[in-house]
């Protein structure tokens, strides 16, 4: 099978996938195809956005499209890691003797939707911190790992925060993007109305496998990065921190802590799969550009004044971008310099 | 390779293409500022004779020359090239990564395809330019130097300054030819003040007052409305001696320019406030300021002032004068105080005479003069005066004290304004006071009705705007309404 073959053939399950989903959720092409983008780079997606936007039906559409097991948990405060991982039980063998017998839970899928991740505590949200970088549990001394491939898709909502616990900084950052659900145009609102009130069964075909998947996630890594390109990223990375020298001055003043490498390694991974997606086999400066907010917002923390003055970090974040460009000589007039 | 020989050939294209917008580039910057040397150049073409054009040519074409070379060196790099290619044809990055990726032995299945891809569309570009033409700012601006040498240079060269003294000598000869021809006219014309004379101080034009202010006042004020008169030669036969007479005798009734009225003098200031004036540019009367020589200029500018006519002090002065020549200070001293009184006298009964009231009538209740210190009236320093202190000089003032002896109505009361209560017990508690001293005796000048109601609505707009302290509003409140219940 040639290369050519093999990205078309991406190609054509990306947009086969993409389109099954559309057939349910009307609109938020952006998201589906980050929420996609995510998937196939390997990592896990976060929503978030008010109630009644799609975000949980979005997931369950595309776990339908997929020949993958599915399981969604619904965070509530009184929600234990057990209930997540799992539990050892006492079982009674034939033999009249009894042991100890681990019953899976809910993470042991290839697709996972956490629903209201914020709405359980820091301990129960913890217990998706090994399963999501490592693809493993450990319980009961033993490690065990989840099926392959492994998906997370949690959804938050910003709005109602009374009784909620904000995900630590270690959990967001395990999410490879966060994306903003927001609100559908009025022609995607009549569209969302004709085909959620009538009597018309939408029937989502299942394209791809999990070979497939883990297929084309090999395929992605193997898209080559020019040097300027990767120097791009690390510097975008690095101008999110308001200590380094090149910063713009919005980061300097709102940010007080910058993204990590894991930062850097989504954006890359992101626009990879991007490339891919726009019959591309190399990584463009656009490809860092379109995918830079959804891999960072969430990895940059505010300081009191940015919180204060309730700072926007996706405008940080193209404020970034903009001075990063700018530092690795990038402007039109390079070649008089 | 085929394959990268082609991207080679298109990083080739595209850094000479780089290379030659660098030589545009700085070619252009390098004529602009030797343009601007070659217009200094130019702007001293008389002392460079006409090497000049030449030499302002060659450091056009240096500067240009130089830029172009600069420009040429320069190096480009393949990346930047490949990515110059890149921006300008929109290949997406392709050209840079397959540059990148096609001398690594590493490389993926994927590299390949990208190297396949990018040769593809690389064959189909269509031929044109990746590097566009950037004109510096500098080079912008080139037209103006560049328009500038060449007026320059087809100008007739601009004169230098010699460096040496103007020939006075030479000037004056030049000068004496209109004198020959026209008569005495010009030298006349010549004896006019000159504008230093002009400048002088104010306290000379004072002392040139007196001289016109002399004995031949009557004979002069026709003179002076002749200047001004039309002479109407008009009805005259043509007589250019008489003529030239005519204008010579204006002339020299303008030169006499101290005999014109000197208004700020004569009809804004009194010659006491000019006495005034005169003794504070002297650094004052005190007695232990004032020295013979001060007291010999104020005598002098007295007498100057008495000549005017209408002085009833003149003789004082002219005693002190004397007195001073013969070297009696004291006597001298006393004739000035004397004739100051006088001079005082005169200027209030000319006040009063024109119906003005000044401002010391008004403090004293219409004309009821006391022969004490003034002080106190009066704000800018053109209402200070000397007062009538009689202390002021010593030996002669009741007081040995150089400042004099309190008033009889500051001895009865050391209080001009006082302010005495006692507290009230009603409703609310009060406090009424009464003013003491000279502005207790005075009616009030509003009426206690008619102006109550004013201040009421001024106190609840003021506390309706918080420009009072919240504490303070209660209390602000029971005042007024203790004053109601009153």
């Amino acid at each position: 099978m040639t290369q050519d073959t093999r990205v078309q053939d991406f190609i054509a399950a990306f947009e086969g996938l993409r389109a099954e989903v559309e057939k349910v959720i009307v609109g938020h092409r952006e998201i589906i195809d980050h929420v996609l983008i995510g998937m196939f780079a390997g990592g896990h997606v976060l929503l978030e956005g008010a109630p009644g936007l799609g975000k949980t039906l979005l997931v369950k559409t595309l776990a339908e499209g997929l020949e993958l097991s599915f399981s969604r948990i619904q965070f509530t405060p009184d929600l234990m890691p057990a209930d997540i991982i799992g539990t050892n039980i006492i079982v009674e063998d034939a033999d009249g003797r009894k042991h100890f017998q681990f019953q899976q839970g809910p993470i042991f899928a290839h697709i996972l939707l956490a629903d209201e991740i914020n709405r359980a505590t820091p301990k129960t949200q913890s217990a998706l911190l090994e399963g999501m970088q490592e693809a493993s549990v450990t319980t009961g001394g033993a490690s065990r790992p989840l099926p392959s491939p492994f998906f997370v898709l949690a959804t938050q909502n910003p709005i109602e925060m009374e009784g909620t616990y904000p995900l630590p900084e270690a959990q967001l950052d395990r999410f490879l993007f966060k994306l903003r659900v927001r609100y559908p145009a009025i022609e995607e609102l009549n569209a969302i109305i004709d085909r959620t009130t009538q009597v018309r069964p939408v029937r989502v075909e299942r394209v791809m496998s999990g070979s497939n998947v883990l297929a084309f996630r090999e395929l992605i890594r193997e898209v080559p990065i020019a040097d300027h390109v990767r120097a791009l990223a690390s510097t975008i990375i690095m101008a999110t921190h308001p200590m380094w020298e090149h910063s713009p001055e919005s980061a300097r003043r709102f940010i007080r802590y910058g993204a990590s490498p894991r930062g850097a390694q989504a954006l890359v991974l992101g626009a990879k799969v991007r490339a891919l997606t726009q019959g591309r086999f190399n990584v463009s400066v656009d490809d860092l550009r379109a995918l830079a907010a959804p891999a960072l917002r969430h990895r940059i923390i505010l300081n009191f004044e940015g919180e204060a003055e309730g700072v926007d970090t996706d405008t940080l974040v193209g404020q970034v971008v903009e001075r990063a460009e700018a530092v690795t000589v990038q402007g039109k007039e390079a070649f008089v310099r | 390779m085929a394959s990268s020989d082609t991207l080679e050939r298109l990083v080739r294209r595209v850094a000479a293409q780089v290379r030659r917008r660098r030589i545009e580039h700085y070619a252009l910057r390098g004529a602009f500022w030797a343009c601007l040397v070659a217009v200094l150049l130019l702007a001293f073409k008389a002392a460079l004779a006409g090497w000049a054009p030449l030499l302002a040519g060659g450091v056009v074409a240096v500067g240009a020359l130089g830029g172009a070379l600069w420009g040429g060196i320069k190096r480009t790099s393949v990346a930047d090239a490949a990515r110059l290619a890149d921006r300008a044809w929109g290949l997406e990055d392709r050209v840079a990564t397959a540059v990148d990726w096609a001398g690594r032995s590493e490389r993926g299945p994927l590299v390949d395809a990208l190297i396949a891809d990018t040769l593809q569309r690389v064959e189909a570009l269509p031929p044109r330019a990746a590097a566009r033409r950037v004109i510096p700012r500098d080079g912008r601006f080139l037209p103006i130097p560049l328009a500038l040498a060449l007026v320059l240079a087809l100008a007739p060269p601009i004169p230098l300054p010699s460096g040496r003294l103007p020939d006075f000598l030479a000037s004056g000869v030049e000068e004496e030819q209109p004198e020959q021809r026209s008569g005495s006219m010009l030298t006349d014309e010549r004896s006019r003040p000159t504008p230093k004379d002009r400048l002088k101080a104010p306290s000379f034009e004072e002392k040139e007052f007196a001289t016109r202010a002399g004995g031949t006042g009557a004979a002069m004020s026709g003179d002076l409305s002749a200047v001004f008169k039309d002479t109407a030669l008009s009805g005259q036969r043509p007589d250019f001696q008489s003529f030239l007479k005519k204008g010579d005798d204006r002339l020299k009734m303008l030169e006499q320019a101290d005999r014109l009225p000197d208004l700020q003098s004569d009809f804004t200031t009194s010659q006491y406030k000019m006495m005034f004036r005169k003794s504070k540019a002297l650094g004052g009367l005190r007695p232990d300021q004032i020295s013979p020589q001060k007291l010999r200029e104020l005598l002098e500018e007295m007498e100057r002032l008495g000549r005017k006519g209408g002085a009833n002090w003149q003789g004082d002065a002219a005693e002190g004068m004397e007195a001073m020549e013969g070297g009696q200070s004291d006597r001298g001293m006393a004739a000035m105080q004397r004739a100051l009184d006088k001079m005082r006298a005169q200027d209030e009964a000319a006040r009063s005479g024109k119906g003005l009231k000044g401002g010391r009538e008004n403090s004293r209740g219409g004309g009821n003069r006391d022969k004490r210190v003034g002080g106190g009236e009066g704000g800018g320093p053109d209402d200070q005066d000397f007062g009538e202190g009689e202390g002021l000089l010593p030996g002669k003032g009741r007081s040995s004290s150089p400042k004099g002896e309190a008033t009889q109505r500051l001895r009865g009361s050391p209080y001009d304004v006082g302010v005495e209560g006692e507290s009230r017990r009603g409703r609310k508690d009060g406090y009424d006071t009464n003013m003491t001293g000279r502005a207790g005796q005075m009616g009030s000048r509003l009426q206690y009705l008619g102006v109550i109601g004013q201040y009421r609505k001024m106190m609840e707009d003021s506390i309706a705007r918080e420009s009072v302290p919240r504490d303070f509003h209660e209390q602000i409140k029971d005042y007024f309404q203790a004053l109601d219940e009153r």
